[in-house]
């Protein structure tokens, strides 16, 4: 009997100590992946990587989708988990850069921990194909201008990322037209091909779907690759007027992040992890079906290529700020 | 009590739901600037429209109240209170405490309190039941479903 | 048509796929009949599994998910009376009412043959008339949704079984609750209460799970016979109830009819179908009285609304590009990660693809039926077990359902105070089901409304200057005095048998 629990002690023992050891290597359980964003193909895109980076961790990697707030409320809850590697944060430029610049969120890029670049996703400015009354982006500007506020355009919701850019491009010509919030993107491209809009944001995969429904306006991106994805239709660097917009200013794109405090071995096994993953053909390929594109930089140019996007941006606060007041005088 | 008071309680909390409304509008939603202007920037129209209306239905349902026969009079059904009550507080003990806890400490003992409430004879049964609940439940969602379940203060998670 | 279907054939008729599909039928029915799962749910967590599969396999096994989750949550709401899912919020109307009349075998053998041939109506829908009805849908726009949000409120008055001012006190209190949140128009936060949690308002899952399930539990908990071993007829539904529902053919056409119409509407889910299709059936009903205390129709309404939704979706989601609610969003994003891009193009370029989905959501119906008598015994196991244990356990399936949605404790207390609200209105005889239906409607109704005065250049004319829009409003106006007219003749005739009875 004696002997038995003494067997049982030492099993104990042991494989208490064996956890121990166990602990240390990090991740020893499922790694979880915040999304800002609800089902759609951004999260889409964040699950190809999740399951590969998961695949070189040799854990789980599911994708949590907490939308809300421009994104804010993904980000909050991510940084508020304990900082010990099992949370990542997919760090979008709405949470991470934009709400800041607009005061809804009081963080600075500079304060968490970056893994890799992984994907961006170029928009363009469209309209429909059997539209009569332009034929360019330029044409449809100086309607706009003829008649101020007659425009109606959506960028999906209101105060992201393509609103700004839009708004920004709207005031380097001086015209008004009306923004229309849309919870869900397909409503919009499906307004605007019933004519209930006169133009919209609109990503590469609405495009893919149905290219020949849409006249593209406008690319908002100077990467070739960007404007190859809807078939060469005129992209910013073709215009006479420069919109100061560069590299990864005007587009959607995300960053993977991890909390500060996150110890410095665990954040190395991710990166690597990470990096692994991206580099994979497989992984890569299947980013490009979904219409988005697989960046390469790793966390040593977090932080010079985010400042360049944030002072853009920064520029281009004041476009919102522009039409709101014109969109006020407007009404009066 | 009887059904009429129950009923007043209801209408009550319906009408500090309304009174709620229009306290958020009067200060949060001013402050904000979204209490005034057109469909774009004012975020007060809709739900000061729908309190209207619910204050309205309340004040029909306060007069069919007045008006409805007796049968109101009777006493709401008191058998097992007792248990419900401390079934509640049970419960809402175990989720406030979820966070600081986690889910492994806390489950298994919450699920034996219920089954006590119920009236279940305590026993080495009893906790070997709670213990098979709580631990497989979280096998199937942790380990199937690759969920992590909330591991409290201590960081407790079960590596499958 | 028929040459999409042959080709489809060879690239789905393998091991694999068939044998996914199966599977898929039986999680689906699964995170169906668990409190606080759905199919969404399901689809999400199993997604990043299916894109590891050959095309057809990976579809195959996330629509069967989609198609089993639609109807599994009729199991746990005929048998517990809690709904597994808001789907099935409406079948619980007379579900439960015959399990408590002993008729359990009989509600779910009529539940799974229901969504079996309503999901199929569904699918000869989306095969047949899939070009005629999408591009009918898509011509919609704000005002149009803003007219059909209302005619789905009126539904309201037609399925709640208190009073209609109950009923519509209850559909306000949830209209209330989805205008928590940021406000997408303003960028402004409502009723938030500095708290971040609330920034995206109540999450429905919370809110239902609390309402439905907690309150019920603390209900149950209050009965005398909790720790009797209930002795529960043997239950094996058979293919009799196969028979059973066709003899409720008209019944079964028109609700799937409204299944398919509201499944193609983007942002109409199986929760207004269902909730339709009972009213539309207990309005033609020549029993309507009997509607609620345990009819056939009435399971055989939503249940074949609900699982006809899901072919319905698929529509303007493979046609169109645009899926009808979440859980099609997430199939169209598994489609372009599998390589196929929906929408008119994929149709003419991939054919072989596109018949080989109407084959696998055909065939995820069969399997419903088959998977569904095979497995039900295990789930009416569940009933025999006393409410004792059954307790505790459906709680904590109730939490790890809800914490799993977004990882949030803030949902557990949210349920709980839910589950107090649901206690308030149960004691007082307010109707659950308005605040879910309000809740959802809300945000469709508010943003719409919004959308259309934006985009309007002469205010609220734009509702009269578009025809479907217009002839919305005129039906919406109908409704509206046939329901005022009914209830002031039945308050009259309550007066009028008063008298009588007390001269």
């Amino acid at each position: 009997m004696r002997t038995t629990i003494k067997g049982l002690l030492a099993a104990v023992v042991i494989s208490a100590t064996t956890l121990g050891v166990a602990r240390a290597e990090f991740p020893e359980r499922t790694v979880e992946l915040v999304h800002p964003w609800g089902p759609g193909n951004a999260m889409s895109v964040s699950q190809i990587i999740a399951k590969a980076m998961g695949e070189e961790l040799g854990e789980n990697m599911p994708v949590i989708s907490v939308p809300g707030a421009a994104g804010t409320k993904g980000q909050i809850m991510a940084m508020e988990r304990p900082a010990d590697g099992y949370t990542v944060f997919d760090g979008y430029v709405a949470p991470l850069l934009l709400q800041p610049i607009l005061g809804n969120a009081d963080w600075d890029f500079r304060d968490f921990k970056p893994l890799h670049a992984a994907v961006s996703n170029a928009f363009a400015i469209g309209g429909r194909a059997d539209e009569t009354r332009w034929s360019s982006f330029e044409g449809m500007m100086e309607y706009g201008k003829e008649n101020p506020g007659a425009l109606r355009y959506s960028s999906g919701t209101r105060n992201n990322l393509p609103h700004m850019v839009i708004a920004k491009v709207l005031q380097s010509y001086g015209v008004v037209a009306q923004n229309v919030p849309y919870t869900q993107d397909g409503n919009a491209v499906k307004d605007l091909k019933s004519g209930i809009l006169d133009f919209s944001f609109v990503n590469v995969g609405d495009y893919k779907a149905d290219p020949a429904a849409f006249e593209i306006l406008l690319v908002m991106s100077e990467l070739p690759g960007a404007k190859a994805s809807y078939d060469d239709a005129p992209a910013i660097t073709d215009l006479e007027l420069d919109l100061n917009l560069s590299g990864l200013g005007p587009m959607g794109w995300t960053w993977w992040i991890v909390h500060p405090d996150t110890p410095e071995d665990v954040t190395a096994t991710l990166r690597d992890a990470m990096e692994t993953a991206m580099k994979r053909p497989d992984v890569q390929e299947a980013i490009e079906r979904v219409g988005f594109v697989p960046l390469e930089w790793d966390h040593t140019q977090y932080e010079e290529i985010l400042s360049s996007v944030q002072s853009q941006l920064e520029a281009m606060g004041n476009a919102l700020i522009w039409e709101e007041e014109q969109l006020h005088s407007l009404d009066r | 009590m009887t059904k009429r008071q129950m009923e007043w309680v209801a209408l009550a909390f319906f009408a500090a739901l309304v009174m709620l409304v229009f306290q958020q509008i009067a200060t949060s939603m001013v402050e904000q600037g979204i209490a005034s202007g057109g469909a774009y920037d004012n975020a007060a129209s809709y739900p000061r429209a729908i309190a209207i209306f619910l204050g309205g239905l309340i004040g029909i349902q306060a007069i069919l109240l007045f008006m409805k026969s007796r049968s109101l009079d009777a006493p709401v059904r008191t058998e097992g209170r007792g248990r419900a009550i401390a079934l509640l507080l049970v419960f809402g003990g175990y989720l406030m405490g979820l966070n600081w806890l986690g889910y492994h400490l806390s489950t298994a003992p919450m699920a034996l309190t219920v089954m006590l409430i119920c009236g279940a004879r305590p026993g080495l049964r009893l906790v070997l039941v709670a213990l098979g609940m709580a631990f497989g439940l979280a096998f199937i969602f942790e380990k199937i479903l690759s969920v992590v379940l909330p591991g409290g203060t201590f960081g407790l998670n079960i590596p499958w | 048509m028929f040459a999409t279907l042959a080709s489809g054939f060879e690239m789905f008729l393998t091991p694999l796929a068939v044998g996914l599909t199966f599977m898929g039928i039986l999680i689906g029915m699964l995170v169906g009949a668990l409190p606080g799962l759905g199919p969404l749910m399901g689809i999400v967590l199993l997604l990043p599994f299916a894109i590891g599969m050959p095309p057809l396999a990976g579809m195959g096994f996330l629509i069967a998910i989609f198609v089993g989750g639609s109807c599994g949550g009729s199991v746990s709401a005929i048998l517990l009376r809690i709904p597994g899912t808001p789907l099935a919020a409406a079948t619980l109307l007379d579900g439960y009412p015959m399990a408590k009349k002993g008729r359990a075998a009989d509600a779910i053998g009529i539940a799974l043959a229901a969504s079996a041939l309503g999901g199929i109506a569904g699918g000869v829908v989306l095969i047949m008339a899939s070009p005629t009805l999408a591009r009918f849908a898509s011509s919609f726009g704000p005002p149009e949704y803003t007219m059909l949000a209302i005619t789905g409120l009126f539904t309201i008055s037609l399925i709640s079984e208190g009073t209609l001012v109950k009923g519509l006190m209850a559909c306000a209190f949830g209209l209330l609750l989805s205008t928590v949140g940021t406000d997408e128009f303003s960028t402004g936060f409502r009723f938030t209460f500095d708290n971040p949690n609330l920034m995206n308002g109540f999450h429905i899952v919370a809110v239902v799970v609390g309402l439905f399930a907690v309150s019920e539990m603390a209900f149950q908990v209050m009965g005398s016979d909790l720790l009797s071993s209930p002795t529960i007829q043997k239950v094996q539904p058979g293919l009799g109830s196969f028979v059973r529902v066709l003899r409720h053919w008209p019944n079964l056409l028109r609700s799937s009819g409204i299944g398919v119409f509201f499944g193609s509407l983007p942002g109409a889910g199986g929760d207004i179908s269902s909730f339709s299709a009972y009213g539309v059936a207990k309005a033609f009903s020549g029993s309507h009285e009997n509607y609620g205390t345990g009819e056939e129709g009435g399971v055989v309404a939503t249940e074949a609304a609900n699982n006809a939704t899901v072919g319905g979706a698929l529509v303007p989601t493979l046609a169109l590009g645009i899926p009808g609610d979440a859980s099609s969003a997430m199939l169209l994003g598994a489609m372009l990660i599998l390589g196929f891009v929906p929408g008119p193009l994929m149709f003419v370029q991939e054919p072989g693809f596109v018949g080989g989905i109407f084959l696998v959501y055909m065939l995820s119906n069969v399997f419903l039926l088959v998977a569904g008598i095979i497995a039900a015994p295990l789930f009416i196991r569940v009933l025999s077990i006393p409410k004792a244990y059954l307790i505790p356990a459906i709680l904590i399936l109730c939490c790890i359902g809800t914490f799993a949605l977004q990882a949030s404790v803030f949902d557990l207390l949210v349920m709980f105070a839910f589950g107090l609200v649901g206690m308030l209105f149960r004691l007082t005889g307010y109707p659950l089901s308005p605040v879910v239906l309000g809740l959802i409607l809300g945000p469709i109704l508010e943003s719409n409304l919004r959308r259309s005065l934006l985009i309007s250049r002469e205010g609220y004319w734009i509702f009269l200057d578009r025809p479907v829009a217009s002839a919305l409003v005129v039906l919406n106006v109908l409704i509206l005095t046939g329901l005022l007219v009914s209830s002031l003749r039945r308050m009259k005739k309550a007066r009028g048998g008063k008298r009588a009875l007390n001269p």
